[in-house]
């Protein structure tokens, strides 16, 4: 084969397992827009905000393990305080408010993390193998298999606690019809709440995966908040698993633009692709259409 | 509490008369407050304030969060750069900083603003940081990261200094701030204020929700450009990193605490925003600025304790915000470093505390105080008439069928509507009848069948286009414009005629007496005439009532009974959808009843009432029963 060739699927694999990461970014944003029809515009700084915990926890001599178990568990307590304090009452007053609040939210969370952590960015420390696997003359590193193993694990996990699991079929009730739910005795304010819990551990936990791979930073939060929200209207916000396809082709269309066009244009093609997409199939790929109702 | 003071003054004469005293103030505060620093504030403020008046168009106005306008501030500011580094004059430097903000956000209009809510906002994200990535990279045009560095041509052979620049800056404000006001106030303003509201009455009314929009953005873009274009001949020096996110969030700040929907906010937003940044350079003044913020946003909570209430979120939130800020006032060892989260603060007290912003409570609390003369309302004139005569059918249906998934909603129904005739659509519960209209009403496109309207065809699946052929109709779950007041719902409807018949419409439905309340301050039952009164006034050839009588009370009823008699005395078809027998009773000519989707009995009401199909449809198949009794007949309910 062509040595451009190759060097070309070497991007778009590695560029696609990336991508697995901003899909699970984005499963965050449908547990709780299925919920609650909302989602956190600050989701970016809970992926940092979990990174940082986890080299934090990792820096007291806790096992990798036991690290990446702490930073999900700070961010299910972030996501679980972000609808509190910034989705349940722009929600009960049914306006946009959430919108700016959760920026406004992330923008605090940024701002404490310059400084407590500081605005250097850091290495994740991870006990993975330094070598590379070749597969079929592609190599691909042991972070990037944890991060597609991690997100598909976290995905399966949840996706069959929605189903088998009295709270998660709670969950699903207050999704298609809040009040029903009530009056069926489920609470659907906590049915949302841990909604957004679960949404910020997942996010916590993509910040360990991706860590030992890009590195942890103030700068990583907003561009991330972006690409996965891309992905999960890209695919639609009701789609399960139509937002691994979506995420894997973001990551690779954004590799290989940052190999032929140069890498300040990474990320201009998916953003292109993002605002045609909504053009034309606003309720995403594998969305389902929107009955307006009067 | 005070008593309230009449000053005989019109509301709109005294704000008139403040604003011209403010630029007047503004106009002489450089004698007072001098040097080059409180120069290059005061036009800072002045410029924002431009861009602010622009970004509540979107944001206020039309109710959708716009990330883009720090985006196309920066591209206007570029595109007025280049200009002058090409050498063209002053004023087509200002124009070249127009056009390049408006034509990309032009561009980004068309698609974006068919979204709502999270997408419109992710769509205006995208683009920002598109914009910033293409001024970055594109060195050979922008210089990238390096910055562009120009110098001010002469304005028509005048050489500005630092306070004849302010001057100018100061008038264009007061020019835009002006023009806007007019924009806004008028029937174009009030058309964006009700697709905010309901963007599907305001499509079948023919208001016309995205040209609207459109002209809503353009607007806002294009004096994001006029900001730029200012602020770049004003500093001579770009970056585009100064462009980013960083700004975008000082102007949400800027037009949220300012407050939505009025220029006056857009000014505070702009004040405040232009100084924050060099107040939190001075500690003492900082913290001192902080601690009195923190004791307004407790007031509040002191209120709700002294009635033994115990204190909302709303109330709570932003004193904890504030709090905390004051805490980083008092205790951070460097409060720049904290810039970012303590504009977090203020904006989450801010957005939460305030949601009328620093003017919009100015606002009310002078209402408080002062007693304006009203605005004198025209007299009523004109009143429910016919729409004139016309040959063909006023509703021609032919076989129309339309599907949801499996269900076969609306099945193959053929149905004409007489000249002078009010026809009843009966049912029971989900057979259909809403889903008729909605495709007779262009909300839905039909799968097959076609829809005639006063004999013109129109286009499937359009609002507009049936509201044009000369269809109108009411909604079952209300939809009210409530940002308008009652006189300005009906006007922003119109298709011709002034305010005196606006008044007439109201009269003819019962509510002149409350042409100048807000539709969110008036009674259910009010609003559905409210709702008839907006349909008629589109002079329609077809009426639609979706349930008018549903939650009205009996005297209501009756009110509603004499109306659409009225509007069928003057020769307006009707077509009525009615749980109420006794008024489908009393005014139809003919009753249609629907059940599955399908047209099951069409005939008088006594008809109906006899017909055995009908008398399955609403108790059901239990035929013993029911020829036991012989004649039996149905109350419908």
């Amino acid at each position: 084969m062509d040595a451009t060739y190759i060097a070309l699927a070497q991007m778009a694999v590695g560029g696609g397992l990336m991508g697995m990461a901003y899909a699970l970014v984005a499963y965050g944003f449908q547990l709780t827009y299925a919920a609650g029809k909302a989602v956190n515009f600050g989701q970016g700084e809970l992926v940092m905000l979990g990174a940082f915990a986890g080299i934090s926890l990792a820096g007291t001599g806790l096992p990798y393990w036991v690290s990446v178990l702490g930073a999900m568990v700070a961010g299910a307590a972030l996501g679980w305080l972000v609808e509190r304090v910034a989705v349940r009452l722009a929600l009960k007053q049914h306006n946009e408010g959430w919108i700016l609040l959760t920026i406004i939210v992330g923008l605090f969370a940024l701002s404490s993390v310059e400084n407590i952590w500081g605005r250097e960015d850091r290495a994740f420390p991870a006990p993975w193998p330094t070598g590379a696997l070749d597969i079929f003359g592609i190599s691909v590193t042991w972070p990037e298999l944890a991060i597609a193993a991690g997100a598909l694990g976290i995905m399966t996990l949840v996706e069959l606690a929605k189903r088998y699991t009295m709270a998660g079929i709670a969950v699903q009730a207050v999704s298609a019809d809040p009040e029903a739910a009530e009056l069926c005795g489920v609470r659907s304010r906590s049915a949302i709440s841990l909604s957004w819990a679960v949404s910020g551990a997942a996010a916590a936990f993509a910040g360990t995966v991706l860590g030992p791979v890009t590195t942890v930073g103030p700068t990583m939060a907003a561009a991330l908040t972006l690409k996965a929200f891309s992905v999960a209207v890209v695919a639609g916000l009701d789609s399960g698993f139509g937002l691994l396809i979506a995420g894997i082709a973001l990551g690779a269309a954004e590799n290989l633009s940052g190999y032929v066009l140069g890498s300040g244009w990474r990320e201009a093609p998916g953003l292109i692709l993002l605002i045609l997409a909504l053009a034309i199939r606003p309720q995403g790929v594998f969305g389902k259409k929107i009955i307006r109702k009067v | 509490m005070f008593a309230r003071v009449s000053i005989g003054l019109r509301e709109t004469t005294a704000e008139r008369i403040v604003r011209i005293a403010l630029f007047v103030g503004l106009a002489a505060l450089p004698a007072l407050w001098q040097g080059q620093y409180a120069l290059g504030l005061l036009t800072l403020m002045a410029v924002y304030a431009i861009l602010l008046i622009g970004l509540d168009a979107t944001v206020g106005y039309l109710g959708q969060v716009n990330l883009a306008q720090a985006a196309l501030f920066g591209l206007g500011a570029y595109g007025t750069a280049l200009a002058v580094q090409a050498g063209v004059s002053f004023p087509l430097a200002l124009l070249a900083g127009i056009i390049a903000a408006l034509l990309p956000g032009a561009a980004l209009a068309l698609p974006a603003l068919r979204l709502e809510g999270p997408q419109f906002a992710l769509s205006t994200l995208s683009f920002a940081t598109l914009s910033v990535i293409v001024l970055n990279e594109s060195e050979s045009i922008t210089n990238g990261a390096l910055g562009l560095s120009i110098v001010r041509p002469s304005l028509f052979t005048v050489e500005l200094d630092a306070r004849g620049y302010y001057w100018l800056c100061l008038l264009v404000l007061f020019v835009a701030w002006w023009v806007s006001q007019i924009l806004l106030k008028s029937r174009f303003g009030l058309s964006i204020e009700a697709l905010r509201d309901s963007p599907t009455a305001a499509d079948a009314l023919g208001i016309g929700t995205l040209r609207h929009k459109v002209l809503a953005f353009a607007w806002g873009s294009a004096l994001a450009g006029l900001a730029g274009a200012l602020h770049a001949l004003n500093f001579g020096y770009l970056q585009p990193a100064a462009f980013g996110y960083d700004l975008m969030v000082m102007l949400l700040l800027g037009v949220v605490f300012g407050g939505r929907r009025s220029q006056w906010g857009a000014f505070v937003g702009a004040a405040v925003v232009a100084m924050l940044p060099n107040l939190l350079s001075n500690r003492t003044l900082f913290s001192s600025f902080v601690s009195f913020g923190c004791i307004v946003t407790l007031f509040p909570i002191f209120r709700a304790l002294i009635s033994r209430r115990i204190p909302q979120f709303a109330v709570t939130a932003p004193a904890a915000a504030m709090a905390l800020a004051l805490a980083l006032s008092l205790f951070a060892p460097n409060v720049e470093e904290w810039r970012k989260g303590i504009f977090a603060l203020f904006l989450f007290a801010a957005v939460v505390g305030l949601p009328d912003g620093l003017a919009g409570a100015i606002a009310s609390m002078v209402h408080r105080l002062i007693r304006f003369t009203p605005d004198p309302l025209p007299p009523a004139s004109g009143g429910i008439r016919s729409a004139g005569i016309s040959v063909a059918l006023p509703l021609h249906v032919m076989k129309l069928s339309k599907s949801f998934g499996g269900v076969r909603a609306v099945d193959n129904i053929t149905l004409d509507i007489g000249q002078d005739e009010v026809l009843g659509l009966i049912g029971p519960n989900g057979s259909g009848k809403t889903t008729f209209i909605n495709l007779v009403s262009g909300l839905y496109a039909p799968d097959s069948g076609t829809v005639e309207i006063a004999g013109t065809r129109p286009v499937p699946g359009s609002l507009m286009s049936a509201c044009s052929a000369g269809a109108a109709r009411t909604f079952q779950n209300l939809q009210s414009f409530s940002g308008l007041t009652a006189l300005e719902s009906i006007v922003v409807c119109q298709r011709d005629g002034g305010k005196s018949e606006a008044m007439g419409w109201l009269r003819a439905v019962g509510l002149e007496e409350k042409a100048r309340q807000r539709c969110s301050e008036i009674s259910y039952g009010d609003l559905r005439f409210l709702e008839i009164a907006r349909a008629i006034a589109t002079r329609p050839r077809i009426l639609m009532l979706d349930e008018p009588a549903a939650g009205m009370s009996k005297p209501d009823i009756e009110r509603l009974v004499a109306l659409v008699a009225s509007i069928k005395r003057a020769g307006l078809p009707i077509l009525l959808i009615e749980h109420h027998q006794d008024v489908v009773a009393e005014l139809c000519d003919r009753v249609a009843v629907m059940d599955g989707g399908r047209l099951i009995a069409l005939g008088t009401s006594d008809q109906i009432r006899r017909d055995p199909k009908v008398i399955e449809a609403y108790l059901g198949s239990d035929d013993e029963e029911a020829n036991v009794e012989g004649e039996t007949e149905v109350q419908l309910c």
